[in-house]
């Protein structure tokens, strides 16, 4: 593992050549950082090109141009996934810290901490659920390598929600678990359904003896509470699909670690013939493109020759 | 885990101290280098959200990224980043050279970086392609011209040297020593390779050598392929080699499109030791033992579709989520064994390839010359083995019994020629001048002195477990006597005045003209034997019969046209 840094020669190379050209050109810039000298050279860009005399440098415009050039604007969205994704990073510590929390015996009846636990658990969904949303956003179409950095920006991300998503359902799931053991251990069975039963075969005792006010008051409890129930368990397989839903688009995203499509070399050659083939796509557009100018401009020529005609034939009936 | 885990730390270092959003740029050589060792999702966590060849039209301007170029130092690379740092199109360029770079081409580079967007120039030593742990090749182009004659070509001889020499002091750059260094007697490209490194080692660089360790040095010991010219032409039977032998494996990648229809994403697929486990541990087993465990692992995946299968509770669903992504890993991977397999014992079956290895191995090893004659006419006059499989066999017995019996080899010759016009007839002659008796080294078959000849008769008495395998490469006697001390000081001199002492506990073995896996294998398997030495074999080229054959072809065209000239 040696290395060898040659950076300081490169350096002594590239002040002593600097220098020389300084003293030539005589009016040239100090030996500043980087960044003041490409204000600088910047600067005197324009002077020099005014100058009518000026013979020299035909690629300011690149220079200035790299001294303007700004990010483009997918780079703030990424951005600010990262920093949703960082809050959630955050959010989700305080969320252990609150689950260990609840879950160690104590006096109280934990309300608290419960309704914490609930507050917290939805804003990470909130924050996971908006980064997805914006995630899918920054996907592009084109074979431009922009859109190629993109997509890779895209997966870096997906990789990385996806990993925090996992992480967080496993923390959940195992809350779960020891919360319904200590319940379980607390008073063993499930009191509530054992009562419904019972009352279940009251109710078929008398069910042909018709309905007191008493019963149907009853049932109409019931009927409330199977409603209930049935909210709660759509709301649980409505949030289990949601969730899926999100493993899929990641999936899609996210490369499969050991696969060819996770080779360097292979992306590489990929690229190469996906630009390829956009460079003949875009061959074959400006080709009919042409084509559809040539064809426009015979139907315009035709129709003015029909009108020529026409004109030449009434000229000739009437005059 | 030697070397792959160093370019890997070589790349970590790269990418680590650069923070932000980052683009990659690779010559069409570091890109093999990079690829065996980190993938892509790795280098994503690292931020290079842009991996590029150089020389790509592509002119976009980039200037929110910053640009890591990792390349060797030639010439055409330097010319290169020229004409990028006159006008740049990223923010900051980081540059890292494979190998040691000269003056002349720092000072080059320091002249056109006229606005100062170089942020560093460093040399990192990842120049090797680190195919397995124990196992490194150079992929160097036109590896032929090692078979020529130094007053034929000798600009592309230098060139080749040159590229050889570069990637043994990279190996030994990144393994932090200085070796001594040994070679082949007979061969005169091993000597000149051998006295480069040794030139570049102790007088060019010596600074950069010099790790003032107390320990006892490293060997390199530079060997000729042509020592050991029956290795690459045999058939193989353990998975890697095998692999190689029948589909080809390119840089740990294998392209199955050339085979048939095959379904989309499993056309190229990856064999790496490192990222999966199932072929680590089979790399090195043979076919029938191979099939035993694809089938175990193929019933244990089915147990676990199975167990995904029903899902009737929500946290069943809960437990597919989590373990889909796992699941859907073992699916690729077990299909893509499978296929593998299967395509392999198909081309088994239709080149008969289970006679025909069986054959090879009796000239190999045994060398009953009577009936391995008798069996070699009969495959001649067999209409259905192949071609290739034919000239194999003519080399492998006129290799074998070259001094014994001319007459034979004759026959055998003009059989062949009259078989198939495809294959030149003077190859086989060609090979015999190349590789023939008077110009190997090492004991190619056991039968020159009286102690090997007593091993092998000793060998055939405890019988053979399989008939597929019993071959044994030279390199395993090389090695061998390497542990015990016993290599001879006169067939393998070293060079210079730097001489061993006592046992090495670093060997590297470099085959100029390129190793085969199944040396690789033998590699293997005596380092974790645990004999205290560590042996790293290397070479130009990984070699089958095919790549083998065609080098050959090629050396010969350009010795015939030459004395065709004169």
């Amino acid at each position: 593992m040696a290395t060898r840094n040659r950076t300081l020669l490169f350096k002594k190379h590239r002040d002593a050549l600097k220098s020389v050209r300084a003293s030539s050109i005589s009016s040239s810039s100090s030996s500043g950082g980087p960044v003041i000298e490409l204000v600088s050279t910047s600067l005197l860009h324009p002077n020099r090109s005014y100058t009518p005399l000026s013979t020299e440098d035909p690629g300011s415009s690149s220079r200035d141009a790299l001294t303007i050039g700004l990010p483009p604007a997918w780079v703030d969205v990424s951005e600010e996934i990262t920093a949703n994704m960082q809050c959630a990073r955050t959010k989700m510590a305080e969320l252990f810290k609150a689950h260990a929390k609840a879950l160690m015996p104590s006096f109280g009846d934990g309300k608290e901490d419960q309704q914490m636990i609930e507050v917290l658990t939805q804003e990470i969904t909130d924050l996971l659920k908006r980064s997805e949303k914006r995630l899918l956003k920054l996907s592009a179409s084109g074979p431009s390598e922009d859109s190629n950095v993109r997509k890779n920006v895209q997966r870096f991300l997906a990789t990385d929600l996806q990993n925090l998503s996992v992480e967080l359902r496993k923390k959940q799931s195992a809350y779960l678990k020891h919360l319904r053991q200590q319940k379980e251990g607390q008073n063993g069975v499930d009191l509530e359904m054992n009562l419904n039963d019972k009352s279940k075969v009251e109710d078929d005792d008398f069910i042909d003896m018709g309905f007191n006010d008493y019963q149907m008051a009853k049932l109409k409890k019931r009927e409330a509470f199977t409603l209930e129930r049935e909210r709660e368990i759509r709301q649980v397989v409505e949030s289990v699909n949601e969730l899926a839903q999100i493993m899929k688009d990641l999936s899609v995203l996210v490369i499969d670690q050991g696969t060819i499509v996770d080779r360097i070399d292979y992306n590489i050659q990929n690229v190469a013939a996906t630009v390829e083939e956009g460079y003949k796509q875009l061959q074959k557009a400006e080709r009919t493109q042409r084509k559809g100018g040539m064809v426009m401009c015979a139907t315009v020529l035709v129709i003015m020759c029909f009108i020529m005609l026409v004109l030449l034939i009434l000229k000739e009936i009437f005059l | 885990m030697v070397l792959v885990s160093a370019v890997r730390d070589y790349i970590n270092r790269m990418l680590q101290d650069i923070s932000g959003m980052k683009v990659l740029l690779l010559d069409s050589y570091t890109v093999s280098v990079v690829s065996v060792a980190y993938s892509q999702s790795e280098l994503l966590q690292k931020e290079v959200f842009l991996v590029e060849l150089i020389g790509s039209k592509s002119k976009e301007s980039m200037s929110h990224l910053k640009a890591v170029f990792f390349l060797r130092p030639t010439t055409e690379n330097i010319q290169y980043l020229r004409r990028q740092l006159a006008s740049p199109r990223f923010a900051e360029y980081h540059l890292f050279f494979s190998n040691i770079l000269n003056d002349t081409q720092i000072h080059i580079l320091a002249d056109s970086d006229e606005q100062e967007v170089v942020k560093q120039v460093q040399e990192f030593y990842a120049d090797f392609v680190a195919i397995d742990p124990y196992h490194f090749t150079l992929n160097v182009q036109s590896n032929h011209i090692y078979m020529l004659p130094v007053v034929m070509d000798p600009s592309s001889l230098q060139n080749y040297c040159d590229c050889v020499v570069d990637g043994i002091a990279a190996v030994f750059l990144a393994l932090k020593r200085r070796p001594v260094i040994r070679y082949q007697r007979t061969s005169d490209v091993a000597k000149r390779i051998a006295q480069e490194t040794a030139n570049l080692m102790y007088q060019k660089e010596t600074g950069l050598f010099d790790f003032r360790r107390a320990e006892i040095s490293p060997l390199l010991l530079v060997v000729d392929r042509r020592d050991d010219p029956i290795t690459p032409l045999l058939n193989q039977w353990t998975y890697q080699a095998m692999v190689h032998e029948l589909i080809g494996i390119q840089d740990n990648k294998v392209d199955l499109r050339s085979i048939g229809k095959i379904s989309k994403d499993q056309q190229e697929v990856v064999l790496s030791s490192e990222q999966d486990v199932f072929f680590k541990s089979n790399m090195y087993e043979n076919f029938g033992d191979l099939g035993m465990n694809i089938k175990r692992m193929v019933d244990e995946f089915q147990q676990v579709a199975k167990s995904n299968q029903n899902i009737q509770t929500i946290e069943d669903m809960a437990k597919f989520v989590d373990n889909y992504p796992e699941y859907r890993k073992m699916q690729g991977n077990v299909s893509k064994h499978v296929t593998m397999v299967t395509e392999m014992s198909k081309i088994v079956e239709e080149r008969k390839l289970m006679l025909v290895s069986q054959t090879e191995q009796d000239l190999a090893c045994n060398g009953g010359q009577v009936a391995t004659f008798e069996a070699v006419t009969n495959f001649l006059n067999d209409e259905s083995v192949s071609d290739i499989d034919c000239l194999r066999l003519v080399m492998l017995y006129a290799l074998r019994f070259e001094k014994e019996n001319p007459l034979q080899i004759m026959q055998l010759f003009n059989k062949l020629s009259s078989r198939s016009s495809k294959y030149k007839p003077g190859l086989v002659q060609f090979l015999l001048k190349q590789a023939g008796v008077d110009k190997r080294t090492g004991d190619l078959y056991g039968n020159r002195d009286l102690l090997n000849i007593a091993r092998n008769m000793a060998r055939g008495l405890k019988g053979i477990e399989n008939v597929y395998t019993q071959h044994q490469p030279l390199l395993f006697q090389t090695m061998e006597n390497l542990t015990k001390g016993r290599l001879r000081d006169v067939d393998y001199p070293f060079v210079g005045n730097h001489f061993q002492q006592g046992r090495p506990q670093d060997v590297v073995i470099f085959v100029v003209g390129g190793t085969t896996y199944e040396e690789a294998r033998a590699v293997a398997l005596q380092n974790a034997t645990n004999s205290g030495i560590r042996f790293i074999l290397g070479g130009s080229v990984v070699l089958n019969s095919k790549r083998f054959l065609k080098d050959l072809e090629e050396a010969q065209r350009i010795v015939r046209s030459s004395t065709n000239a004169i």
